[in-house]
């Protein structure tokens, strides 16, 4: 009975260790041994100068990408410091300009006007001129018109008339006909 | 190491010897890895589980290179190593948890890079075995993964955690009778069993295609002069699937992870 026993453990102990799926206690015991040592050492030893590295790193690039963002500001506030200057620039450069050309349009109207003015004095100062040299010239034809005239009314009558006389009567005529102009 | 050329090492002598058809190379050799120190305890050494120290001294080694040497502005092995740790935050964490997962970030990237550097081993010339090709490796594992979302769970939720797991609220009263056994089977057998048959059954079935096509490829280069061409195309497909293995060797160290991931999303928000 016992022999049979025997030779039937046997077979079964032969059969699983021809089984594959049947686990080989040593080489669970290696495995086991193995990957704990493993987990160990990457939990202890391996992963953590890896792992530091990354976070310094991460924090490199979270610094960089800050400094970068901080660049990015200041070159904005220098652009709209400078679209501001130009814009007031503008804004002077309009103001200049257009009190420039009201101070021009000033002196225009200023030396227009001292130009009209002395013009006027100018024609006035001419006027009298004329009229003076008018009255004068006046004065002169009236004699020769009145002996003109007696010379001519003496011719038609034949007979001397007397120029003293008659240069009242011409003068007055004469004043008539140039009062009535 | 037994690696590829000593495990098809029965079909090359057959085929040499002018054996003729497919000699696939015993299930043994799948099963049974000579010890190479402390045969019969709990601590016999072999190429299994010189994989599984490996793929965590290897990634100890790359870690400690790049973080000894970490600069401000990653370059080669460090681009490497953060956009890994990164994939993992994001693709891992970031998606499945939160930010209340960091924390979690050793035990998830640790997961990740020793699944997928056993996994590798599916591809390495002269190796050809992934670790998790057997079933000790991804039963540990998916095992720390249940510990893991239980005690999150608990250690959030007080003993609540067990009630929102087992008696899911909108759920009527009635239906709890059928609903709770199904939770908990669901959520602490067949979750833990699920990862690891998962990780296991798809490496074990990509180690046996690619062993399958090497047979095939070796049998027919020295098969009859008729069946040599026929080399040419299974030599290709050879070659592909291996490239399709790597894929698989990272997709699965992924979906171990991020499923791991979800789970303690869960735990740590069990009303969500």
């Amino acid at each position: 009975m016992n022999a049979v026993l025997a030779v039937q453990a046997a077979e079964k102990a032969a059969e699983a260790a021809t089984n594959p799926v049947i686990p080989a206690v040593h080489e669970m015991f290696w495995g086991a041994i193995s990957f704990f040592a493993l987990w160990i050492l990457m939990r202890y030893v391996c992963l953590p100068p890896l792992m530091r590295v990354r976070a310094q790193r991460d924090l490199q690039v979270q610094a960089d990408r800050e400094a970068a963002a901080a660049a990015e500001e200041q070159a904005e506030q220098v652009r709209r410091d400078y679209d501001a200057t130009l814009g007031e620039a503008r804004t002077e450069a309009v103001r200049i300009i257009e009190e420039a050309r009201a101070a021009a349009e000033h002196e225009r109207g200023q030396v227009v006007q001292a130009a009209e003015s002395e013009v006027a004095v100018e024609r006035q100062a001419a006027m009298a001129e004329l009229e003076t040299a008018r009255a004068a010239a006046l004065e002169q034809i009236k004699g020769d018109v009145a002996d003109l005239a007696v010379s001519a009314a003496s011719k038609v009558v034949q007979s001397d008339l007397d120029l003293a006389a008659n240069r009242a009567t011409v003068d007055d005529y004469v004043n008539r006909s140039g009062g009535q102009r | 190491m037994t690696g590829l050329l000593s495990a098809i090492e029965p079909v090359t002598r057959a085929a040499s010897e002018g054996g003729g058809g497919l000699q696939f190379p015993p299930i043994e050799n799948l099963v049974l890895w000579p010890a190479w120190f402390a045969e019969g305890t709990i601590f016999e050494f072999n190429k299994i589980t010189f994989i599984s120290v490996f793929a965590t001294v290897v990634t100890v080694i790359l870690f400690f290179i790049v973080g000894r040497k970490a600069k401000l502005v990653p370059t080669g092995l460090q681009n490497l190593m953060e956009t890994s740790v990164d994939f993992v935050e994001k693709q891992v964490i970031g998606a499945a948890i939160g930010p209340d997962g960091m924390r979690y970030l050793p035990m998830l990237l640790s997961m990740f890079f020793f699944i997928f550097i056993t996994n590798l081993f599916e591809v390495i010339p002269t190796s050809h075995m992934p670790g998790n090709a057997r079933m000790a490796n991804p039963l540990v594992l998916a095992l720390l993964a249940l510990v893991m979302y239980v005690g999150v769970g608990v250690k959030h939720n007080g003993l609540g955690y067990f009630k929102a797991a087992l008696f899911p609220p909108g759920v009527p009263a009635a239906l709890y009778i059928l609903v709770t056994p199904i939770e908990l089977l669901s959520t602490f057998i067949i979750r833990p069993f699920s990862l690891a048959v998962r990780l296991f059954a798809n490496m074990l079935a990509g180690h046996i295609l690619l062993v399958t096509f090497s047979v095939l490829t070796i049998t027919l280069v020295a098969g009859p002069l008729l069946l040599k061409p026929v080399a040419l195309v299974s030599f290709p497909m050879l070659v592909a699937f291996t490239g399709f293995e790597f894929m698989v060797s990272f997709l699965q160290a992924f979906i171990f992870a991020l499923l791991t991931a979800v789970y303690i999303g869960g735990a740590l928000h069990p009303h969500h």
